[in-house]
């Protein structure tokens, strides 16, 4: 298939609503860093700048989707540039959850920095981040790579981010029933385990996406709830 | 963050080109447009859209006063061009076709060579030097046509002898060539097949830099696809006129919106 319309300026619309997905992107992958962290190092300056940023984000997304439904109105795309476009409407969505999950986050931050630190909680959850950032990122490059192989590799990898979860939830459940006074800082650490892990089922939403671009068709739901621990407790 | 919006339809002028005001049109009996004022910029790509008999082709054939040669059709209200009455008597209606460009529906290429078909315009309007100046102009306008490539060893063939889609680019291209400021063009692609159709209104895209464009469609999907600013016309009447993405996306005016949508024709 030939890579270019004959009109040109289609191509440059379509450039540009990929280039606003990228931006967005990029400002997700950095709230759930940062987020992260401030959370590690009981940082709430960073943690505010994290919240104060989600505008931003929030902002792209109304501005994907008002020229996505221009995209529609005035080019009438079809077959792989209507995916395409379809695409970009619910990455945006997804990605403006995980933004907003990264705020929240933040906000938690501020509350447990004037508690007593539970452990090496916030380290693993920090790692737990670093890995849904790191998959983000793959999802997105996939994207724009058009690579299903990734995409699929991405989906996989949300096995590892749940298994961290149900990992943390069984630790806190502990120190809860050690010490009721870690309940407090133990409902806010968990409800953050709870977040980054729903922020891995937006990036595996992503990815789907990116199949669904490349092939036509979304990837069989295959993968067995391999842990039941949350379901048990 | 601007910055990162669709820049396409950005209109980079607002600078006027034909400011019409009051324009009345009656064939005979027949009020064909009633009271239009319309204001349409420098480089920019205007759509006119309506159902049959709304006027859109009327009023673009007031543009450049084609309208002048039916007996029967008496123009009033005020068309200008830079600022110039266009019905002004001291206008020379010829002078003012070299300035106001036109293509119609159908290609209709002087039964002479390639060459020829572009070079009359020039000629007639002694826009030529010499002879290698001719030939300038001519490699260019048909360059500009997007058909250079395609004629480029037969410049001396007939121009009828050309299938429909090069004809239609022959026939921009011979507009071109005496360097209009408004290119005038009524349905240019409804006898051409939809890749020829992609050729031309990726040209009237470029031709936006030089030009300002005006284009009658029955397309709905043409006029959205090639332009900047979109008017509605409705039984004579313009009844929203306003920037393309927004006439499809968001129109202010019901009978816009039920036209646009497929519920009144």
């Amino acid at each position: 298939m030939q890579d270019q319309h004959i009109a040109s300026a289609f191509d440059r619309d379509l450039e540009a609503i990929q280039a606003q997905i990228m931006k967005m992107g990029g400002l997700v992958e950095n709230a759930i860093l940062e987020a992260a962290i401030s959370l590690e190092t009981r940082d709430e300056e960073r943690a505010e700048l994290v919240r104060k940023g989600d505008k931003a984000i929030d902002a792209l997304e109304e501005m994907i989707n008002e020229e996505a439904a221009r995209v529609i109105a005035l080019r009438a795309p079809t077959a792989i540039d209507l995916r395409l476009v379809l695409s970009v409407i619910k990455v945006s969505a997804n990605l403006e959850r995980i933004g907003d999950y990264a705020k929240n986050l933040a906000k938690r931050t501020s509350v447990l920095s004037q508690m007593a630190p539970v452990n090496d909680s916030a380290g693993a959850l920090r790692r737990m981040a670093k890995e849904v950032e790191r998959m983000l990122k793959d999802a997105l490059d996939a994207y724009i790579a058009r690579d299903a192989e990734l995409a699929q590799d991405v989906i996989d990898r949300d096995a590892e981010v749940d298994q961290m979860y149900n990992a943390l939830f069984r630790e806190f459940l502990t120190f809860m029933m050690e010490d009721p006074r870690n309940i407090t800082a133990c409902m806010h650490l968990h409800f953050i385990a709870k977040n980054i892990e729903r922020m891995g089922d937006h990036v595996t939403s992503i990815a789907e996406q990116v199949v669904y671009l490349v092939t036509g068709a979304t990837p069989d739901e295959t993968r067995q709830k391999a842990d039941k621990t949350s379901l048990q407790a | 963050m601007n910055d990162m919006r669709i820049v396409e339809r950005d209109v980079e002028t607002n600078d006027v080109k034909i400011a019409a005001k009051d324009v009345q049109v009656h064939y005979g009996d027949t009020h064909a447009i009633k009271d239009v004022s319309v204001d349409i910029e420098d480089k920019t790509v205007t759509a006119f859209i309506g159902p049959s008999g709304c006027g859109k082709s009327t009023f673009l054939r007031c543009i450049n006063r084609m309208n002048d040669t039916i007996d029967v059709c008496r123009v009033t209200g005020d068309i200008r061009i830079d600022d110039q009455d266009i019905y002004d008597p001291k206008v020379d209606p010829v002078q003012l076709r070299a300035k106001v460009g036109m293509v119609f529906q159908k290609p209709n290429p002087f039964p002479k060579s390639i060459y020829d078909n572009v070079a009359y315009g020039p000629r007639i309007h002694g826009l030529a030097k010499n002879k290698s100046d001719l030939d300038d102009i001519v490699e260019r306008s048909l360059r500009r046509g997007a058909i250079w490539e395609e004629v480029k060893d037969r410049l001396h063939a007939p121009g009828t002898g050309l299938s429909g889609g090069q004809q239609q680019r022959l026939c921009i291209a011979r507009a071109v060539a005496t360097e209009p400021e408004v290119l005038l063009m009524d349905e240019p692609c409804s006898a051409l097949d939809p890749i020829a159709t992609a050729q031309v209104e990726e040209l009237i895209d470029e031709l936006r830099e030089n030009y300002s464009v005006v284009i009658v469609t029955h397309s709905m999907q043409q006029a959205a696809r090639v332009s900047q600013k979109t008017a509605f016309f409705h039984l004579g009447n313009l009844v929203e006129y306003g920037e393309t993405g927004q006439i499809f996306t968001n129109p202010t005016d019901p009978r816009t919106e039920s036209y646009i949508t497929g519920r009144i024709g």
